[in-house]
């Protein structure tokens, strides 16, 4: 998977045409605060210091949403934390784990416009009266944290982090924590676990972290994509953000696309574009011009895509009424001549792996599925092996304490309901 | 090819054994004729790269129709396929995949080998001539080395050559200790040879059989061995990647026999597939035998190895031209070695014969071309290969020494001491391939390449002898990195070079119709492999 991620940052091709914002050629400049404030960077902190209120507003007006993969309304996760007390600090959590497969757009924006990230990360913690801001990376992605750490050097010297500081009435702290380099550390609870000190093992909701967060602080986690936003719609206002969108979306996305396209990549497209166009105007088409045979969707915890769906936007609402969901817009794409079990077989293997271990009906759930899926997929699989995964896909879902385990399930389900006679055929 | 010549009744009523022949003419130009008349040379023969790891470089017309082509199999092929886990994987059943399974074995490996046809089915059992080894006296390593480089025109990587000649007498030991036999001088010394391009004897040999009685002993081995389990019928079609594509970790075998695909999982493949001169490349014959279709430079190409010299093919100047049915069949180089002279169709001797190969094969194509070639009919026409003329030197040689040739002849009711032996140049081998360094390892981790399939030893022209000794000499050195390896061996095995390759091929817009690798000619009988 590792491969996915980095061919695709290697072979990015950037689209034409396409409203940038993210991308933009002045945000991507590295770590240099310089040139980023020669062209405007820092001037939506300026102006969201002024007016907090109005900022928190123009949010809920942009219909931002969480696009770590969640959907939820930014507003919303902010208010809940504006209305707490800092007990006696509030945390901001910015979240660029990311260490799903086929999902690579964090890295891209931490690595290469990490100001514009800091810019975000700071007007959001103004807004809800956070003092501290904790960024958590993955810590594979050494470019990304060279980046990060040289850009928040240079903060601490910048009149930007005093102005903030002023504007809360006191010292803001921003600090860089790489993750612990597990899959599941992505989850929101598992990273406050992990920046508290301990293994990130996730824990339930509630109480959810906007009450009882980092260290038992009120404690808000955003995106790195759901940030960097943030200062765009402060200084072209709400009203641009969402003309930026198609059909019911708002403002852009960072679509990571991989898989047999012949293009992969990261692009940068309005939200709520065709999953046709995604695929054959920005990622040049299928290999060899074979047909779609199906799509991974958001890290493939959710239910495959077909070519039943390919006219669908790509926004959270329309993604979500074909039952499956974006979540971080990764795009897994195969073609016929895949296998449909093999593919399934490996994300499994990843799901089996990366389980944290502490509910049972997980632990054991995904390495039972994925032993069996190697069984069938190295022809070695029985009728009694296939009867097993179907009973388990009814059994586990909803065991564990995360979503880990519901993801693979309904992977391995809308494997089961698209291609039922692969996983016949492959038993011999 | 050429229609004017003199027709093979004529020469033949003219030929005289007993005849006083003058000495042929100075060679004073070697790279004009080279350029004028070797079959590298032809026009429209070479084209570019345009993808993989050689983009740019030059290739013959049909291997880069080969090398750029779409895969066989798809990754939904794979689903269900059993998995066999093994510590090496040698794919190719002659003489350098034995030496390197035997020698992978003896490091206490688990050894997978297998082979397109049957054990022992190669080139290897076809090569007459002998092996080259520095043993005389007057003889040493440094000569080896120099005469290797000067025959390949200095093309050659230096380092291999000299790992080559270094290891020679040692590779002699070996085969002797394997039960080989050879050709022992009265004083009971091996007896050596001189043969083209070498300035001292230095060509051991079994009569005329040297490559079979080789095989004879390896095969003997190799079945023999319980490290080792043999795979016959069973060509490769695919090498299997890491999940960054990036390293062999196993190979996708298919069977002759029931056409089900098999998937092996290993530390290290090592290719031993020989070489292409199935592919006639020019319309050539060719010296090789049925498998011999350039599927591991197709195999190693699209996994990301670089290769060499892919424009540079050895034509062996004396294959049978008449009878038609031998045609392409090898004439033993070793008759030149003991004396046997080329002379066209008026009779006259046209080159020192024990000139460098790619040099007396652009001669005979100049004699042919100039009209003073034997016509058998338009399109075949040969010059004479003078064996009544060395019975006469030497009585009873021919029979002592090159048994092989005459049984064959007999068969075809000629015999070569009354009738001299009407020969043309035949496709025989492939100069170039795999790029290795001296353990035989190719620029991609994991895959290593031995025999004729890998290149960088021979440079634009292999010397007789040269390619028995690489055979083991580099299938012992791969046989010993191979094994070296001692990870855990491979967690998942992808085919993601398959997608950059198509990705590129696809970039490219390049036709992807074609489907690699070959595994046997288009002509081949009964047409088991259909896909």
């Amino acid at each position: 998977m590792e491969t996915l991620k980095t061919q695709a940052c290697e072979l990015n091709i950037p689209p034409l045409e396409t409203p940038q914002v993210l991308l933009h050629p002045d945000q991507r400049v590295g770590a240099n605060m310089a040139r980023w404030r020669e062209s405007g960077g820092g001037v939506a902190l300026t102006l969201a210091a002024q007016d907090l209120p109005a900022v928190h507003a123009a949010i809920r007006e942009a219909d931002l949403r969480g696009l770590g993969g969640s959907g939820f309304p930014v507003w919303r996760k902010w208010e809940s934390a504006i209305n707490e007390l800092p007990k006696p600090d509030k945390y901001l959590v910015v979240n660029g784990n990311e260490d799903e497969p086929g999902t690579f757009k964090d890295r891209l924006l931490l690595e290469e416009t990490p100001h514009q990230i800091i810019e975000g990360a700071v007007i959001a913690a103004l807004v809800i009266g956070a003092n501290r801001i904790v960024f958590y990376t993955n810590p594979d992605i050494k470019r990304s944290l060279a980046a990060m750490r040289s850009a928040l050097e240079q903060w601490k010297a910048s009149d930007l982090l005093t102005l903030a500081s002023t504007t809360l009435g006191k010292p803001l702290e921003m600090e860089l924590c790489p993750g612990s380099g597990h899959y599941i550390g992505g989850e929101e609870t598992a990273a406050m676990a992990w920046i508290e000190g301990g293994f990130p093992f996730p824990r339930g909701k509630p109480p959810y972290p906007a009450q009882a967060g980092v260290h038992g602080c009120p404690t808000v986690i955003n995106n790195v994509e759901t940030v960097a936003h943030v200062s765009h719609i402060v200084k072209n206002g709400a009203a641009w953000f969402k003309s930026l969108g198609k059909n019911s979306g708002s403002g852009t996305k960072l679509y990571s696309l991989s898989g047999d396209v012949l293009h992969p990549g990261v692009f940068e497209l309005p939200m709520g574009t065709s999953l046709r166009e995604l695929i054959f105007v920005h990622g040049g088409g299928l290999l060899s011009g074979k047909p779609l045979k199906a799509v991974f969707t958001g890290g493939p915890s959710s239910n495959m895509l077909t070519p039943v769906d390919l006219d669908v936007a790509l926004d959270f609402e329309s993604v979500r009424a074909r039952g499956s969901s974006l979540g971080t817009g990764a795009m897994i794409v195969v073609s016929e001549g895949t296998g449909i079990v093999k593919r399934v077989a490996e994300y499994m293997r990843f799901f089996a792996h990366s389980s944290c271990g502490q509910c049972p009906p997980c632990k054991t759930g995904t390495a039972t599925m994925s032993r069996l899926l190697d069984k069938i997929d190295t022809g070695r699989g029985t009728e009694t092996d296939l009867a097993t995964l179907r009973n388990l896909c009814n059994m586990l879902p909803g065991s564990g304490r995360c979503h880990l385990v519901n993801g693979a399930v309904q992977l391995l389900d809308s494997a089961f309901r698209h291609f039922p006679d692969e996983f016949r055929q492959a038993l011999r | 090819m050429m229609s004017n010549g003199i027709s093979l009744a004529e020469a033949l009523a003219r030929y005289r054994a007993d005849s006083n022949l003058a000495p042929p003419p100075a060679l004073t130009d070697k790279d004009s004729l080279l350029n004028t008349y070797h079959p590298d040379h032809l026009r429209d023969s070479v084209v570019k790269l345009t993808v993989g790891p050689n983009a740019g470089d030059s290739c013959q017309r049909e291997l880069a129709a080969l090398l750029q082509a779409e895969t066989f199999i798809d990754e939904a092929d794979l689903a269900g396929v059993p998995v066999t886990d093994v510590d090496v994987l040698v794919i190719g059943g002659g003489g350098a995949g034995c030496a390197a399974a035997l020698t992978a074995a003896e490091k206490g490996a688990r050894v997978l080998l297998a082979t397109k046809l049957r054990l022992g089915d190669s080139n290897t059992v076809m090569a007459e001539g002998g092996i080259q080894a520095a043993i005389e006296p007057e003889d040493s390593i440094q000569r080896h080395i120099q005469d290797t480089l000067r025959g390949g025109h200095h093309i050659g990587n230096p380092e291999l050559v000299a790992a080559l000649a270094a290891d020679g007498p040692n590779v002699l030991r070996w085969l002797i200790q394997l039960g080989m036999q050879f050709d022992q001088a009265p004083s009971g010394d091996l007896h050596t040879r001189k043969a083209g391009g070498m300035s001292t004897p230095r060509l051991v040999h079994c009569r005329d059989y040297t490559g079979l009685e080789m095989m004879r002993v390896l095969r003997e081995a190799v079945t023999q061995h319980r490290g080792i389990e043999v795979w016959e019928q069973s060509p490769a079609v695919e090498l299997l990647s890491n999940e960054t594509g990036e390293k062999c970790v196993g190979a996708v075998l298919t069977s002759l026999l029931d056409n089900r695909l098999r998937i092996v999982r290993t530390r290290s493949v090592i290719l031993a597939t020989g070489g292409l001169g199935r592919l006639h490349l020019n319309g050539f014959p060719t010296s090789n035998h049925l498998g011999a279709t350039g599927d591991g430079l197709v195999l190693a190409y699209r996994i990301g190895a670089k290769l060499c010299e892919l424009d540079s093919f050895q034509y062996h100047p004396t294959g049978l031209l008449h009878p038609s049915h031998l045609a392409g069949k090898l004439v033993t180089e070793g008759l030149r070695a003991a004396g046997c002279l080329l002379v066209n169709a008026l009779g006259q001797r046209f080159i020192d014969e024990l000139q460098p190969r790619d040099v007396v094969c652009a001669a005979i194509l100049r004699e042919c071309h100039e009209g003073r070639g034997v016509r058998v009919n338009e399109q075949h026409v040969g010059v004479w290969l003078d064996t009544p003329r060395l019975e006469r030197a030497q009585p009873g040689l021919l029979e002592a020494q090159f048994p092989n040739l005459m049984s064959r002849t007999r068969i075809a009711g000629v015999d070569p001491r009354v009738q001299p032996l009407l020969t043309h140049p035949t496709l025989h081998y492939q100069n170039g391939g795999v790029s290795i360094n001296v353990d035989g390892a190719s620029t991609v981790p994991g895959l290593y390449a031995v025999g004729e399939v890998s290149g960088g030893i021979h440079g634009r022209n292999r010397l007789m002898g040269n390619a028995l000794l690489e055979i083991i000499s580099f299938g012992r050195r791969a046989g010993v990195a191979a094994t070296a390896n001692r990870d855990r061996g491979p967690k998942k095995v992808t085919l993601e070079h398959v997608n950059r390759a198509r990705r590129a091929l696809t970039i490219a817009n390049m036709p992807m119709t074609q489907r690699t690798p070959l595994v046997l000619p288009d002509y081949a009988a009964g047409g088991i492999w259909k896909r």
